[in-house]
Formats: C-alpha cells, sequence, structure tokens
C-alpha cells in the first residue's frame, strides 16, 4: 500500500472513513511510520482549525421555544400588508375627505356638509361665507380635484400660512382654521411650554396672531373668508421694499408674478413667484426692528431668541421645527414664511434658498 | 411533520446559527436567520429537515452577504477596523482581533473549501455535506484537508503580517 493522502487521512481522523476502509488504512498505520508521523500533523493541522473555527462561535444563546416559530416572520408581513395597505387608504380617503372641496367632490362623497365646517371646533366659522366663496372657485373634475387636494392643491387656493399681526386681523381669523392641519410652531417655538395644546393657543389671541398655518383646508378657508391673498392689495416692488424697509425676498431665478401687500396694517408683504405653470410659491415676509420686535410693536418671534436657541439646543430647536412644519425663518430683518402647493420638505428646501430679491 | 421539526429544531439551531454567524458574522443577524429558516421549514415540511435548512441558510446568508457588501462599502471607509468603535474591555478586543483575523482567513478559501469547512463544523456529517456541495463523498475529506490547512496557513500569515502591516 503506497502512503496514504491527506483526504483519507481527514476522512479517518474525522470518524468519516467506512469501516472497511478504516480497517485497511489502522493495518497500514502500523506498520509506515511515515504515514503515522502524516497522521499526527494532520491531527494538528485538524485540531488548530477546529480552535480557530471555534474561536469564532458566537455566544450560544438558547434557542427560542419552537412554539414561536409557529408564527413566522414573513406571515406577519403578509398578514400585516393588508392592514398597511388598508390603513395607508383610509389615511388617503380621510385626507381626500378632508381636503375635499366640498363643491367638487358632492358626486364622489354625496355629504352636503362641508367638511370644514364640521370640523370647526369653535362653531363660529363664516360657514356660508366660504361656501359662497367656493362657489366663486373655478371647478375642477372630481376624481383629478380629489387627487390633487391629497398631494397638490392648487396654487390659487394655497394661502396656506399667513402671520397676521394685528389683533383685529387675528379676530378675523375664521375659527375654520383651528378644524384643520394647523400647525403652530411659531408659538411653540417661543412659547415655555411647546406642548401647549392648539386650543389652548387659539383662546389667546396674542398667541393666535402668530399662529402658522401650513396646510390643510382650514388655512384656505380662513384667507377666503378674508378674501385670501387674492384681495391683498397688489403692490410694486418698490412699495413693498418701502413696506419692508429692505428688499423684498424670494427664490433666485424664479419669475415673481405679483407681490401683495396685507390690508392688515402690519407691513405683511406676500411675494409671489411661479415655480412652474401650475404652481405659484407664495412667500410671506414681515419686517422687524433690531430689537426681534415687529414693526407694529407687537412682540414677536425674535430672530436674536431663535438664533439663541439654536445655538443652545440646535437638534432641539430643529425637533421643534420640523414636526411642526414651521416653513419660517428670518431672512436679515425680515421672518419669512413659505407657502405651496408642494410638500413641507420641499417647501422647506425652498425656504432655506430665499434671499433678497434682486 | 411538526414533530420532527421541533426535533430538528432542538438538535440543530445552535449549529446553524454558528453556521451562520461565520457568514453574515453578526450573532443577532445569525439568530433571525436560523429561525427564519426554520419558520420557512415549517411552511415547506421538506423532506430532509437538516440537510434543507442548512441549504436555505446558505442561500440567505449569501443574500445577505451580497447585501451587506454593498452598504458595507461605504461604511469601510469610515472606520479602516471594524470591531475598533467599540472601546471593549481589553479580552473583548482580543476576541474581537481574533474573530477579525479568522474572519479574514476563512475568506481566502475558495467558497467551495470554506462551505465544506463551516458545513462540518455546524456538524454535518460527510454525507450530508457531500449532498450539500455537490461534491462527492470521497472528496470531502481532502476539501476539508485543503480547507483546513488553507485556514490556518492564512491565520498565521495574517498575524504575522498584521504586526508590521495595517490589516484592513
Amino acid at each position: 500500500m503506497s502512503h496514504v493522502d491527506e483526504g483519507t487521512l481527514h476522512a479517518y481522523l474525522d470518524g468519516e472513513l467506512p469501516s472497511s476502509e478504516r480497517a485497511a488504512l489502522e493495518a497500514h498505520l502500523a506498520q509506515c511510520t511515515t504515514c503515522r508521523a502524516t497522521l499526527a500533523e494532520e491531527r494538528a493541522l485538524l485540531e488548530r482549525a477546529s480552535a480557530l473555527l471555534g474561536s469564532t462561535r458566537p455566544i450560544e444563546r438558547p434557542a427560542p421555544p419552537f412554539e414561536q416559530l409557529r408564527r413566522p416572520k414573513r406571515s406577519q408581513w403578509r398578514v400585516r400588508t393588508p392592514f398597511a395597505w388598508a390603513a395607508s387608504i383610509m389615511l388617503a380617503l380621510g385626507l381626500g375627505y378632508y381636503l375635499r372641496d366640498p363643491e367638487n367632490n358632492r358626486a364622489m362623497f354625496a355629504p352636503s356638509e362641508p367638511a370644514v365646517v364640521a370640523q370647526d371646533r369653535n362653531a363660529s366659522a363664516p360657514a356660508p361665507a366660504l361656501g359662497a366663496e367656493r362657489q366663486q372657485r373655478p371647478t375642477v373634475p372630481t376624481r383629478f380635484g380629489e387627487r390633487r387636494r391629497v398631494s397638490t392643491p392648487p396654487a390659487d387656493e394655497v394661502a396656506s400660512m399667513q402671520s397676521s399681526a394685528d389683533s383685529l386681523a387675528a379676530v378675523e381669523t375664521p375659527p375654520a382654521a383651528a378644524g384643520a392641519i394647523s400647525l403652530k410652531s411659531s408659538t411653540q417655538l417661543r412659547s415655555a411650554n411647546p406642548a401647549t395644546p392648539a386650543p389652548a393657543l387659539r383662546r389667546d389671541s396674542v398667541l393666535r396672531l402668530d399662529e402658522v398655518v401650513v396646510t390643510g383646508e382650514s388655512p384656505v378657508a380662513a384667507l377666503r373668508g378674508r378674501g385670501g391673498t387674492t384681495q391683498w392689495q397688489i403692490i410694486s416692488r418698490g412699495a413693498a421694499m418701502t413696506l419692508l424697509g429692505t428688499d423684498p425676498v424670494g427664490l433666485p431665478g424664479l419669475a415673481t408674478r405679483r407681490i401683495r401687500r396685507s390690508p392688515a396694517p402690519d407691513a405683511t408683504v406676500v411675494v409671489e413667484q411661479v415655480l412652474d405653470s401650475s404652481t405659484v410659491i407664495q412667500i410671506f415676509q414681515r419686517p422687524m426692528d433690531s430689537f426681534g420686535y415687529y414693526i407694529d410693536g407687537a412682540r414677536r418671534d425674535s430672530a436674536a431668541a431663535l438664533a439663541r436657541q439654536r445655538e443652545r439646543a440646535p437638534a432641539a430647536a430643529a425637533r421643534e421645527i420640523a414636526p411642526a412644519d414651521r416653513l419660517a425663518r428670518f431672512v436679515g430683518r425680515l421672518r419669512v414664511e413659505i407657502s405651496g402647493p408642494l410638500s413641507t420638505d420641499s417647501l422647506n428646501r425652498l425656504l432655506e434658498q430665499v434671499e433678497p430679491l434682486p | 411533520m411538526p414533530d420532527d421539526i421541533a426535533e430538528v429544531y432542538r438538535n440543530t439551531y445552535p449549529a446553524l446559527v454558528r453556521f451562520l454567524y461565520r457568514k453574515v458574522w453578526d450573532a443577532e443577524r445569525a439568530e433571525d436567520l436560523a429561525q427564519e429558516a426554520f419558520a420557512r421549514a415549517l411552511v415547506h415540511r421538506p423532506e430532509n429537515t437538516r440537510g434543507w435548512l442548512f441549504v436555505v441558510a446558505a442561500n440567505m446568508a449569501r443574500d445577505e452577504a451580497r447585501k451587506a457588501a454593498r452598504e458595507k462599502r461605504h461604511l469601510t471607509l469610515l472606520k479602516s477596523e471594524p470591531d475598533a468603535v467599540h472601546g471593549s474591555p481589553e479580552e473583548d478586543i482580543d476576541a474581537d482581533t481574533q474573530r477579525t483575523r479568522v474572519r479574514a482567513a476563512l475568506d481566502q478559501l475558495t467558497p467551495r473549501d470554506r462551505e465544506a469547512l463551516l458545513l462540518w463544523d455546524a456538524g454535518m456529517s460527510y454525507d450530508e455535506i457531500a449532498a450539500q456541495t455537490g461534491l462527492s463523498r470521497g472528496a470531502i475529506g481532502t476539501t476539508l484537508a485543503r480547507a483546513r490547512r488553507r485556514l490556518v496557513e492564512a491565520y498565521d500569515a495574517g498575524r504575522e503580517g498584521g504586526q508590521h502591516v495595517a490589516r484592513g
């Protein structure tokens, strides 16, 4: 018998050599010192390799009860996915119902009561006026309109943010704004207790002045109830500059459609810019004096205070801003807010690019 | 039969976790994958549960490795030493270093040699390894002998090199 190959030796050492072969091998080993030496080497090699592998064993933890496997992770997903779909459909339907234009979507939803009015917690919204206002609005096809309302509201309807300064304007703001997705981050930012519930803020007319409403039907309705920004007086760029005391700000590279001023004596100016043929971005801006007061004297967000807050806890400040869809920042002396039929994220990014218009 | 799977589960789960761990190098992930493999076995009821489990586990680990390789590419740019960030006690660092070296050595084996070695280490017989890898039963001893030799040599080379040359 010639010398034994290492494969056979390993099989032998592993106890995997068939019994007939094993007997023959052992007989050979008894006579062959070379193969015995080789066997010793291979055993050492095998043991080292096992030791190396053994050094990389994971910490062994007891197997979870077998019964737990009866709910395979996959099947959990199989169960959950339909629910997830159902949930998202319900959400979409709910949003659509909520944001829909009752006039346009009646065919689809049938109820005659406007959803926004139904949501009005203060029950003092000028509902008839809203209705009348809606009648004047251009009609869009029902299904299309529905989808647009959910994702990208028509540009002419989106005056979804306003910063009214005087208490008169605050009183005038239809409480319908309360019912919708109204986000009051400005008050949250400034307020000692950011978690103050919205209704409490609404009752406070001073705080409410600064209420920032970002999306949803109500702010639109709110503006519409007062004529919206469409009834704000169109002014020239020069007049805007006089009002603001500085250049109006906007997005560089975008055509400015028009500039309007708030009917309230708060020097609020809105620059309307065309993003594309169907998208108009509104950039609301208000001057503040060097002490962080608005020009009309009402104490408002102080740019310095905001900056301090950001410095102190930038992450916390960002958190406060982000979930509430703040969409406001300071550009020089101007407190700037942005609104448009885009996602909050997009609007925030646009807001970051706002700069004095050339 | 579920009872059989339960039995296999008791006997094979740790080995399957170990087998997977040497592929994904993440203990928790290895456990997840092992449980996932058993859960699939409950659905498929394969003839040879044990063999089937290792095939499925190997496939899952391969998918996992591909995914990890993609993610790792930029991670390795961030940290050249995979386990240096933990700040663990010295023993742990040693264990991490050891694992890194063995892993690097294993990576130098051919896929087939490595697979045979890991399957053997997971407690599979030559017959099972042959069935799994497509090798003839007679070739398993030779394959394992080669795999073990390369593993030891690569490990020793890595350790010597590691004294002077930065790993990674």
